[in-house]
């Protein structure tokens, strides 16, 4: 009976030893090799690299340039059938609605651009060193560049300052007007112009006159004409920019961030990509898609044959205009004198987006290759500041000499003749030169939206179509709190 | 007078105990006659035994008249013999697997079977045996109610996904697999090392916490028995497979005359002016599929046991070849096992177990588009597969073809990988019998795996196509996986006052999982050869700024208590109850430990007195069970933010790499809570003949782990690397019925069989989804076009949706008369497919989308078929799927793809066909997602049938052997269904996505003998 007792609690001693033995202590653990996204920016390098991931969201602008093409009259939306990438279709015949994966692309894709700029921001007083404020103004201007677009697209959209959206606030945080998202949008580039230098400690990154573009564009579109007028030719006589002579080099590979860029996004194709992540891509997914079906020839590669210019912005060109044949691909015409073959998707026009058809490639081109063209996004030439600054001049009444004059130094480099007239006929003038000039560089929606003359498109919905709907998905998820754009 | 006989009674009896016999005899095995050592004879009441040696002979003296001898031995029916002389015995004994005292695994300890109150399966050696599977998960398809077995794809090696009573999350739903006592990995076991697989199908599970959730398999591996002879089994077998299926495609010529009218349609020149003399041209299916392709099997063993050690000791070869690219694409596994048992004391044994594996797997691309089969499918008839020079032809990269068609056969010779796997796993484990009733087992069980895999990357060109590599390039990686599961438990069992019977099980688990990979890449391959296809040689400098390497690690642990009550009163009231605590690091700090609680009860009808003894009904049992059970298995650290995002961008020409934030947290992480309802009536019948065993089931899961669950995109998680968090926002629902019978009739001693059916019913709902759209999507058609599978309140779970059409236009007029379809992309024209104004809003739009099926079935069954007359056997399995919809999603829409042939029965004018559209290059509506291209997948397979012959017992004991068996069967003999693709069994596996037929690789019917030698 002793012994058994004896057994008993020696039993009851290696249990409770066992049980002791593995506390809850176990599975506390730390992830390893795992950096806390709350505890960082402890270093210079911290927010440098939080910066490059701020810049990183500019490469998904592939989408707005491409869409703000498709969505004007200067091209058809093309691709293999009528089925191919739905949302860009309805968007080309103006018969789109809430229901877009393409639209709700790229609302979530320059959020989460806003998003990153505003990581940094949260965190600005974290750590100090010298320089920090170059990071800063750049975190900010890429977070007025990222809210311009959505302001282009969406109109009034929910603001958050120095801080990350955090998941909730798609039901408390109301949507700004679209005064206040410029205000911001100014204030931030504002900032930038003041700490900001003209030259840029990298290629690829912001300069004072990015953000004086910008700035000056973003008036335009609020139609402040003396503002942007201000700013812009601020811009003109101080900044180190200048048109280039020859046209044609602007948009082949040795004429990336030339002396006429004032900003360009940056792409490589040394990384490859796919399909599953377009935002992940390093290379410029629009330009895969606006190659020609099938080529087979000298210069360019092949690619989706989406985004084909129709025969009316051909014939917006004047006689004479070197641009033509730099902006426009006649296929037909180079198959006959080139032996190139090719061939024809939907909506075939017979012309292609030269600016930004895919080029061969080099031996270190990473597939899938139509997903990673290289070819960087001139998002504000100098030609462009000069035009905006004409409109801004002209339309303001300030100076229609100075207008003419900047728009006659753009035309002059594409072996026109000068614009004489004055007033109204100016301001068509100016139009005019701004589609000929910006063919294919996802301007015109937005040029003919903000001059009220997005009738010209066909299909379009005045009232309505100025703006793009809030993704269906959006307004489910605000519950209640963002109102849909009016007509959708 | 009365008491003078009682007297005299009472004097004779005495007289007779006084009596006693010195008895000598044998025990056999009445099965196959082997001698028995070890066997226990006990008199009975008395200290008196003795057991049986190596030839089964046993001597017992001074054993008093009348005695009753108690003959038991593990796994045989024990026997009572009373003696009345001294003549030698000779006993028989019976095996004992079959019988109600069939012991089941149950996690932590084990069960009579007649006692379990939960839904448990068993598959045994037999099945294994006969059913010849090279992997485990098949051995479960159409054996077990309940259990259902999709394949991913038919190539050596490919994956298979286990379901257990439905689809139950959006997330992972393979069940809980756990090799004798640790958490182990079923899909590279050798089948034949198997003893028993256990499923644990409703709350029994409930002792495996939060990891049971999506069912429990046990595996039992084969151990040596103690105190039997040396028993040497081996085992071969050869198979040739070919393929089940060829589909019905076009011939050159019916290809060029679809081509001209489709291209005359859309008012384009014909392609083929001169069809003349093109004839049926190439057949790019028989061009890749082969046959009489190989597949061996050899596996040997050799167990035994002395009175205190029993051992075990096998290994195994197998190899396979695909019937698609047989060289390219085969699947090697060879493994080696030690099973030893020890008895250190009366009180202590030991227990090991080792098994060594090494798997060596070749494939080609068998998914998707741009796999091997669905390039067969869609390159054009006309083409030949070599130009005449003898090199590959070129498929042309016309709009009409695309950019994504290869020549296969090129594809197949520039596919380059190979992939490596060594794996350790087994367990050792102590029971000591502290007290005669409390006993103590502690146990730690390992898996260790290292794998490797490399592709090659040839530099090629297509001519334009996207698999064109313009520069050549390797990528390595190494992958470490490790996990342990320590156990420490204690099991009490007592009886009370005869009548009351208590088990008492407590203890504690620990688990830890942990590993790391290491991935590289390097460029420019020398001579662009596989034979040079290494990091070592390829030393090209990558492009500036790319990161060529990368690695990854992780440690996640597993904190368990957990504690099981089993009570019955005399065998007939039972009732257990269970109760897990576990802490996971999969959650956060706050959120760490959850508790399982569960109750199973069961009552034995038959041992009530009411219940007379009848050969009709010989048993009666019926059993409920409730109880919460958990499932964790999402990503790791989703309850913290970390910086594994990606941001990257191009600075100075040269890609820069920077950090961003990853997927979004969720510190509010909790389990995802299963909560299992089953009611149960098990009868035996006629003799116990007949065996029936039912279950009605109710599953429900809430709180759902949603993955990257879809969230307003102001918070940014569409940036690269980014996710949204993981959120407990969904509740699925299961409801099923279960039946399974088994009839077994000896009619005579030459003859007897086993028939056994199994059925399942399943009904899918998913009952929540809270993230305010109300559903989530998956699963991609066609190139372009949104997804199509949908999870949403009260539709099953990964439903397709779509558009529901309704014939075919036969003229303007009718086009006409029906709302505008311009939305879907085009208008319509005669010949179109009509689709349907579900909504009745006068326009056929997105919101016309409706539930058009879905992938689960709503019924299987398994039907099982034994026979032996004589020395001949003959097997036969058979499987049904009933109400499985598949989407035809193999078919490249395109102008100049080739086709189905049931494009021949198209719309060619008024009244020509209803179902089938026209063929035109123009645009059209035709091809966005439809029940056009929804297919009844309802299949029956006949999976196995074999005949086997047995050398007669006289012969083979000449020759010193137990038994020699030859045999022949057809694996995957023929499946019968409506649908028209490869394989109506086959699944991706994804909750939402899954039943989407991208040209699955379809599994070979494989013709084999083999024979089967023991000694």
């Amino acid at each position: 009976m002793k012994n058994n007792i004896i057994k008993k609690s020696a039993a009851l001693l290696v249990i409770v030893v066992a049980y002791l033995s593995c506390t809850d202590e176990f599975v506390n653990r730390d992830p390893v090799y795992s950096i806390d996204s709350e505890n960082y920016f402890n270093s210079e390098s911290d927010y440098f690299n939080a910066l490059i991931a701020s810049y990183d969201m500019l490469q998904s602008t592939y989408a707005n340039a491409i869409l703000g093409e498709i969505a004007s009259n200067n091209t058809l939306c093309g691709g293999e059938s009528a089925t191919d990438v739905v949302g860009w279709q309805q968007i080309d015949d103006m018969i789109h609605t809430p229901v877009n994966g393409n639209l709700r692309d790229i609302w979530n894709w320059m959020f989460a651009g806003v998003n990153r700029a505003n990581y940094i921001l949260e965190f600005q007083d974290r750590t100090d060193f010298p320089g920090k404020e170059i990071y800063i103004a750049e975190a900010r201007f890429l977070r007025a560049y990222y809210y311009f677009e959505l302001v282009k697209w969406f109109g009034g959209v929910p603001l958050k300052v120095d801080e990350r959206f955090q998941l909730g606030d798609e039901t408390s945080i109301p949507r700004a007007s679209v005064e206040e998202v410029y205000n911001l949008i100014e204030s931030d580039l504002e900032f930038a112009i003041n700490t900001l230098s003209y030259t840029a400690p990298q290629t690829g990154r912001v300069t004072k006159g990015a953000a004086q573009a910008l700035l000056g564009k973003a008036h335009l579109y609020q139609n402040e004409f003396s503002l942007a007028a201000g700013v812009l030719d601020n811009l003109i006589l101080s900044g180190p920019y200048d048109l280039v002579t020859d046209y044609n080099s602007i948009f082949e590979n040795e004429g990336e961030n030339g002396i006429e860029s004032v900003f360009e996004v940056q792409y490589t194709d040394v990384e490859g990509a796919g399909f599953g992540c377009l935002q992940c891509s390093e290379g410029n997914v629009a330009v895969g898609f606006s190659g020609v079906r099938s080529y087979d020839g000298p210069e360019f590669t092949s690619g989706f044959s989406f985004n084909v210019p129709v025969q009316d912005v051909v014939d917006e060109f004047e006689a004479g205009d070197i641009r033509k044949d730099v902006a426009i691909l006649d296929i037909e015409a180079w198959a006959l004198a080139t032996g190139a073959t090719f061939g024809t998707g939907f909506e075939h026009t017979g012309f292609f987006n030269r600016k930004y058809l895919p080029r061969k490639r080099s031996a270190n081109a990473q597939g899938d290759l139509n997903l990673t063209n290289p070819n960087n996004y001139r998002a504000i030439r100098f030609a462009d500041v000069l035009l905006m600054a004409a409109e801004a001049f002209n339309r303001s009444g300030i100076d229609d000499e100075k207008a003419r004059q900047y728009l006659n130094r753009v035309r002059f480099r594409a072996g026109l003749g000068d614009v004489t007239a004055g007033g109204n006929a100016l301001t068509d003038a100016i139009y005019h030169e701004r589609r000929v000039e910006l063919v294919g560089e996802g301007h015109h929606f937005f040029d003919l939206v903000r001059t009220g003359r997005g009738t010209e498109i066909d299909g379009f919905t005045a009232n309505k179509n100025e703006l793009f709907p809030i993704p269906i998905e959006e307004i489910q998820f605000s519950n209640g709190n963002w109102e849909q754009n009016p007509g959708y | 007078m009365n008491k003078k006989i009682f007297y005299l009674l009472f004097v004779f009896t005495t007289f007779s105990w006084s009596q006693t016999l010195d008895l000598t005899g044998n025990v056999k095995d009445k099965a196959n006659n082997d001698p028995l050592p070890g066997v226990n004879i006990v008199v009975k009441g008395t200290s008196l035994g003795a057991s049986t040696d190596f030839d089964g002979n046993f001597v017992l003296n001074d054993v008093p008249t009348n005695s009753v001898l108690v003959v038991s031995y593990l796994g045989y029916q024990t026997q009572e013999i009373t003696v009345t002389n001294a003549n030698p015995l000779d006993i028989l004994m019976e095996e004992d697997a079959e019988s109600l005292e069939t012991v089941v695994v149950i996690g932590y300890g084990t069960q009579k079977k007649r006692e379990v109150t939960g839904a448990v399966s068993t598959v045994g050696t037999e099945v294994l045996d006969e059913l010849k599977p090279i992997k485990v998960e098949q051995a479960l398809q159409g054996t077990v109610s309940g259990v259902n077995v999709t394949s991913q794809s038919g190539a050596p090696g490919a994956g298979l996904d286990i379901r257990i009573r439905g689809i139950s999350t959006n997330g992972a739903n393979g069940p809980l697999v756990i090799i004798d006592g640790y958490q182990g990995d079923l899909s590279i076991l050798n089948p034949n090392d198997i003893e028993t697989i256990t499923v644990l199908k409703d709350a029994q599970a409930a002792i495996y916490g939060t990891i049971g959730a999506n069912g429990v398999v046990l595996i039992t591996t084969k151990s040596g028995r103690k105190g039997a002879k040396t028993k040497v089994s081996y085992n071969s077998w050869v198979g040739f497979q070919e393929t089940t299926r060829e589909l019905p495609l076009l011939n050159a010529t019916e290809y060029a005359l679809i081509l001209n009218e489709s291209y005359a349609a859309g008012g384009q020149a014909v392609p083929f002016p001169n069809v003349s003399g093109l004839g049926v041209g190439t057949n790019w299916q028989q061009e890749v599929f082969n046959e009489a392709v190989p597949i061996i099997s050899h596996d040997f063993s050799v167990s035994g046991g002395s009175e205190k050690i029993a051992y075990s000791i096998s290994g195994s070869h197998l190899y396979q070849q695909g019937i698609i690219a047989p060289v390219k694409s085969d699947f090697r596994r060879n493994t080696a096992r030690l099973s030893l048992r020890a008895d250190l004391s009366d009180k202590v044994k030991v227990n090991t177990n080792l098994i060594y594996t090494y798997l060596d797997r070749d494939a080609i691309n068998d998914s998707g588009l741009g796999s091997v089969l669905f390039n067969g499918l869609n390159a054009p008839p006309t083409l030949s597969p070599f130009q005449s020079n003898g090199d590959f032809s070129l498929i042309p990269s016309t709009p009409g073809l695309g950019i994504e068609i290869i020549n296969p056969l090129a594809q197949i010779e520039n596919t380059f990988n190979d992939f490596d796997l060594k794996k350790l796993n087994g367990t050792v484990s102590l029971d000591y019998e502290i007290l005669e009733n409390l006993n103590l087992t502690g146990r730690i069980g390992f898996n260790t795996t290292n794998s490797e895999g490399k592709t090659f990357a040839k530099q090629i060109d297509y001519g334009g196509k996207v698999f064109d590599v313009p520069r050549s390039s390797v990528s390595q990686n190494a992958i470490n996986d490790d996990s342990y599961t320590l156990d420490f438990y204690g099991t009490y069992k007592n009886s009370f006052a005869d009548a009351h019977n208590v088990t008492f099980t407590v203890g504690t688990t620990i688990y830890k999982e942990f590993g790391n990979g290491l991935f590289a890449t390097g460029f420019d391959v020398p001579n662009n050869d596989w034979g040079f296809a290494d990091i070592a040689l390829a030393n090209g400098a990558p492009p500036a700024g790319a990161i060529t390497v990368g690695s990854y690690q992780y440690d996640e642990r597993r904190l368990s208590f957990f504690s099981r009550l089993q009570y019955d009163y005399k065998g007939k009231y039972l009732f257990s109850a269970m109760l897990r605590r576990d802490l996971s690091t999969r959650f956060g700090p706050g959120n760490r430990v959850a508790y399982f609680p569960s109750v199973t009860a069961g009552w034995v009808v038959s041992d009530e007195e009411f219940f007379k003894e009848s050969s009709f009904m010989n048993f009666m049992k019926f059993r409920v069970s409730y109880g919460i059970l958990g499932n964790d298995q999402i990503p790791n650290n989703g309850y913290i933010g970390q910086l594994n995002g990606e941001g990257t961008y191009v600075f100075d020409g040269t890609l820069i790499n920077g950090v961003a934030i990853g997927q979004l947290p969720n510190p509010d992480l909790q389990w995802e809570e299963a909560k299992k309802f089953d009611v149960g009536l098990d009868l035996k019948l006629f003799d116990n003949k007949v065996d029936i065993v039912t279950d009605y089931f109710i599953n429900k899961r809430d709180n759902l782990l949603i993955s990257n669950i879809p969230v307003s995109g102001i918070v940014g998680v569409s940036a690269p690397g980014g996710a949204a968090p993981t959120v407990n926002a969904g509740g699925v629902e299961n409801k099923g019925f279960e039946f399974a019978i088994t009839y077994k009739e000896d009619i005579s001693d030459d003859f007897n069989f086993n028939i056994n059916y199994n059925l399942t019913t399943l009904s899918n709902r998913v009952t929540e989804v809270n993230n305010s759209t109300g559903f989530l999507e998956g699963g991609s058609f066609g190139v372009g076009q949104p997804a199509i599978s949908r999870m949403e309140v009260g539709q099953p779970i990964g439903y397709f949706f779509g558009y529901q059409t309704n014939g075919i236009f036969q003229n303007q007029g009718e086009v006409n008369a029906h709302p505008s379809q311009i939305a879907l992309g085009a208008d319509a024209a005669p010949g179109d497919l009509r689709f349907v104004d579900t909504n009745n809003d006068g326009v056929i739009d997105p919101n016309d989308r409706v539930n058009l099926g879905d992938p689960i079935p709503d019924m299987t069954m398994g039907l099982n078929l034994t026979f032996n007359y004589k020395n001949i056997d003959f097997t036969a399995y058979a499987f049904a799927s009933i109400g499985n919809d598949m989407v035809r999603n193999y078919e490249r829409t395109l102008t100049d793809v080739n086709r189905l042939n049931y494009v021949l029965g198209r719309w060619t004018g008024e009244g020509t066909s209803n179902t089938i559209p026209r063929v035109t290059t123009a645009a059209t509506s035709n091809n966005v997602f439809s029940d056009f291209f929804v297919e009844d997948a309802s299949y029956v397979r006949i999976q196995n049938i074999q005949v086997g012959y047995s050398l007669p017992q006289d012969v083979i004991d000449k020759i010193g052997m137990t038994k020699a068996r030859i045999y022949a069967g057809v694996n995957n003999l023929y499946t019968f269904t409506k649908y028209k693709g490869y394989d109506p069994g086959a699944s991706n596996g994804a909750p939402i996505g899954g039943g989407i037929d991208f040209g699955f690789y379809p599994i070979p019917r494989t013709y084999l003998f083999g024979i089967n030698l023991n000694f």
